[in-house]
């Protein structure tokens, strides 16, 4: 018997009992399309925020504290300055670094503008480095060693009137003292921050080291007290990142006064932008799993659904089978008649919940407001699984069928 | 043509089956005898009606001799092929292409049209479809429903069902028409009628085995094989005597 045989006479079959076959197949629709569905979110939700940090930090290496047992290239950042102005010297000295973005915080009270005043517990000090000509809305990054502000646009909003280039803030620090700032500069991000800070951007006031930023520290190699710093960007071209990477760790490792600075089970570390993708995507992804994997227990169900509707089907149909072996069927095409079936049924929802699945993916990336990325491996999963499912769960019937006696299913009513 | 029961038992190429001894038991809590050693040939192009009270083993007969079942003890031959002796996928194939079997409930298949279900030992026999259509429409013609190919079997009344069982019977040219009570479920007119299309295959030169338990049907054959209790009881020739075995 020919395939293409077992296929028409599979289908005739299918479409016989339409609704049955319909919700049969709706069934599993369901169940493949929410792995689709939750697939494709996930992958969504991974290439929006990697590509955030790959897009607008694939020049830096950052270089911070963390605890040392952290092996899987976390980003768990200890405060602690321990990253003094030798430090920042010689790591700008490094080649192939254009730049090293030393980056601290100053305590404050509040900011003022105009009449309006906001409570701000802390401000960004760090240098002009930091500013990115692409990133820049307004005027211009500050200069070092004068009294001017940049914000970022959404600390710029935080008043009752926007802030713009050229308006007066008064900066309340810690111990009742104020400054009066002018702003330079709105920007949409800056070169030192870490990835982090871009996608889940907050409110930032940046301020230059020279004059606010006062913590110091004793430096170990020259004896003397200077500015010392929690995190340092290194900025370098993206080619040669991992070189870089290298040369930066090197240098932590075995001359920095940092080493010597850090709190007592932390360590510095050299970790690049990449990095930071690597472990966001291992979170989303894990994540992604645990919930495709409940999604999946819809599949289950739809194949148990197939199982069933098959198994009822055999059983219907005890006699027909009887006449085709009259009339010549091996056991052998019985037994594809049936595989065949509900291999069809399978195959039609699969192919029917690629559709649904993507469509609603997209409606949830829409709704989430993140960039819609297909997972083409997930989906061809999918499909596979669901032909997959429905052969599977067509074997025990299909084997029930051949095996039928031909004699018995003749006089079977 | 003469009805040889003991003399059909070695081997004749004129004929389409041959049993030798053949008996058939069922273990059914205790053991049942079907067939108590049944010897008998159907010889090529003859008509032969299988009589006989239910439960004499005539149904046994009809399974063992359309190759849906094997004998316990003694030999089953038809078309040259020992049915006992080859693999249930070879019986397959000698039922699709050997035995045409026409049955007292038609065993149409419901979603398939007059022409399909005609068709259908071909598709297993792997057929082309164009191929199958045009035999089955042929054959549909020969029996009398040309203008009902395209019909459902529920579109259809009994004894045109009929027909196109017989139809099917006949469509891959079998060497041996196996019919089971074909007149059974049909008023006796339109039975009457069925018998006239197997009077016609009769003279076209195919060999028929029909079972029934009415006599007139019986009678429409050239000898009537009478069974009792798994036994051949005698063999009556109809062109004027009778024989006992």
């Amino acid at each position: 018997m020919r395939l293409i045989e077992s296929v028409r006479i599979a289908w005739r079959s299918i479409r016989s009992h339409r609704l049955r076959s319909a919700l049969t197949v709706l069934g599993l629709v369901i169940g493949i399309a929410s792995v689709v569905v939750f697939a494709t979110f996930g992958a969504s939700i991974e290439a929006e925020i990697v590509g955030d940090i790959e897009g607008s930090s694939a020049s830096n290496v950052y270089v911070f504290a963390t605890p040392a047992d952290d092996e899987d290239g976390g980003f768990d950042q200890v405060v602690q300055p321990a990253f003094t102005e030798r430090d920042v010297e010689a790591l700008a000295s490094l080649p192939g670094v254009t730049a090293a973005i030393p980056r601290g915080t100053v305590d404050a009270n509040s900011l003022t503008h105009g009449e309006d005043t906001v409570a701000r517990q802390r401000v960004t000090a760090t240098t002009p480095a930091t500013f990115d000509e692409d990133r820049i809305v307004a005027g211009r990054g500050f200069r070092s060693g004068s009294a001017e502000v940049v914000l970022n646009e959404r600390a710029a909003r935080t008043f009752a009137e926007n802030v713009t280039v050229g308006d007066r803030l008064t900066l309340s620090l810690s111990g009742n003292q104020t400054r009066d700032l002018r702003v330079v500069g709105i920007v949409n991000g800056t070169a030192g921050g870490l990835p982090v800070s871009d996608f889940a951007e907050g409110s930032r006031v940046y301020v230059p080291v020279d004059p606010f930023y006062r913590t110091v520290v004793e430096s170990p190699s020259v004896g003397v007290r200077q500015r010392a710093y929690p995190q340092v960007t290194v900025v370098t071209d993206p080619t040669g990142i991992e070189a870089t990477r290298t040369a930066v760790a090197t240098y932590l490792d075995e001359e920095s006064d940092a080493r010597l600075l850090v709190p007592a089970g932390t360590e510095p570390t050299a970790r690049t932008s990449g990095d930071f993708a690597a472990r966001i995507s291992s979170v989303i992804d894990r994540v992604t799993r645990f919930v495709t994997g409940v999604a999946v227990i819809g599949l289950v169900v739809g194949a148990i659904g197939i199982a069933n509707i098959m198994l009822v089907s055999v059983t219907e149909r005890t006699r027909e089978i009887g006449v085709m072996k009259a009339v010549g069927a091996r056991n052998r095409d019985v037994l594809v008649l049936f595989l065949v079936e509900s291999g069809l049924l399978g195959a039609v929802g699969a192919v029917l919940a690629l559709p649904v699945g993507i469509g609603v993916g997209y409606a949830a990336t829409r709704y989430a407001e993140v960039g819609f990325t297909l997972a083409p491996g997930w989906m061809a999963t999918a499909v596979g699984v669901g032909v997959a499912v429905g052969v599977l769960a067509g074997l025990y019937p299909a084997w029930r069928a051949a095996r039928v006696d031909p004699i018995d299913a003749l006089r079977y009513e | 043509m003469t009805a040889s029961s003991d003399a059909g038992a070695t081997a004749d190429h004129d004929d389409v089956v041959t049993l030798a001894d053949v008996r058939k038991t069922y273990d059914v809590g205790g053991t049942v005898e079907a067939l108590a050693g049944v010897s008998l040939s159907l010889p090529t192009g003859s008509y032969t009606a299988v009589m006989g009270p239910s439960g004499s083993g005539k149904s046994t007969l009809l399974n063992l001799i359309g190759a849906l079942d094997t004998p316990t003890a003694g030999r089953v031959a038809v078309a040259g092929e020992e049915v006992s002796a080859v693999s249930e996928r070879a019986r397959a194939a000698l039922r699709g292409t050997e035995i045409g079997f026409v049955f007292q409930t038609f065993n149409l298949l419901a979603r398939l049209t007059a022409v399909e279900n005609v068709g259908l030992p071909l598709v297993f026999a792997g057929v082309p479809r164009a191929e199958r259509r045009d035999r089955a429409r042929e054959l549909l013609a020969e029996v009398g429903l040309g203008d009902r190919t395209d019909h459902h079997p529920t579109e259809l009344s009994g004894g045109q069902r009929q027909r196109v069982a017989i139809a099917r019977a006949l469509v891959a040219d079998p060497a041996l028409v196996l019919a089971d009570e074909p007149t059974g479920n049909v008023d006796t007119e339109t039975g009457s009628r069925v018998l006239d299309v197997f009077d016609r295959l009769h003279a076209a030169g195919n060999t028929i085995l029909l079972v029934t338990h009415e006599r007139h049907v019986a009678e429409r054959a050239d000898r009537i094989v009478h069974v009792r209790d798994g036994e051949l009881e005698r063999i009556e020739t109809l062109d004027g005597g009778e024989r006992c075995d």
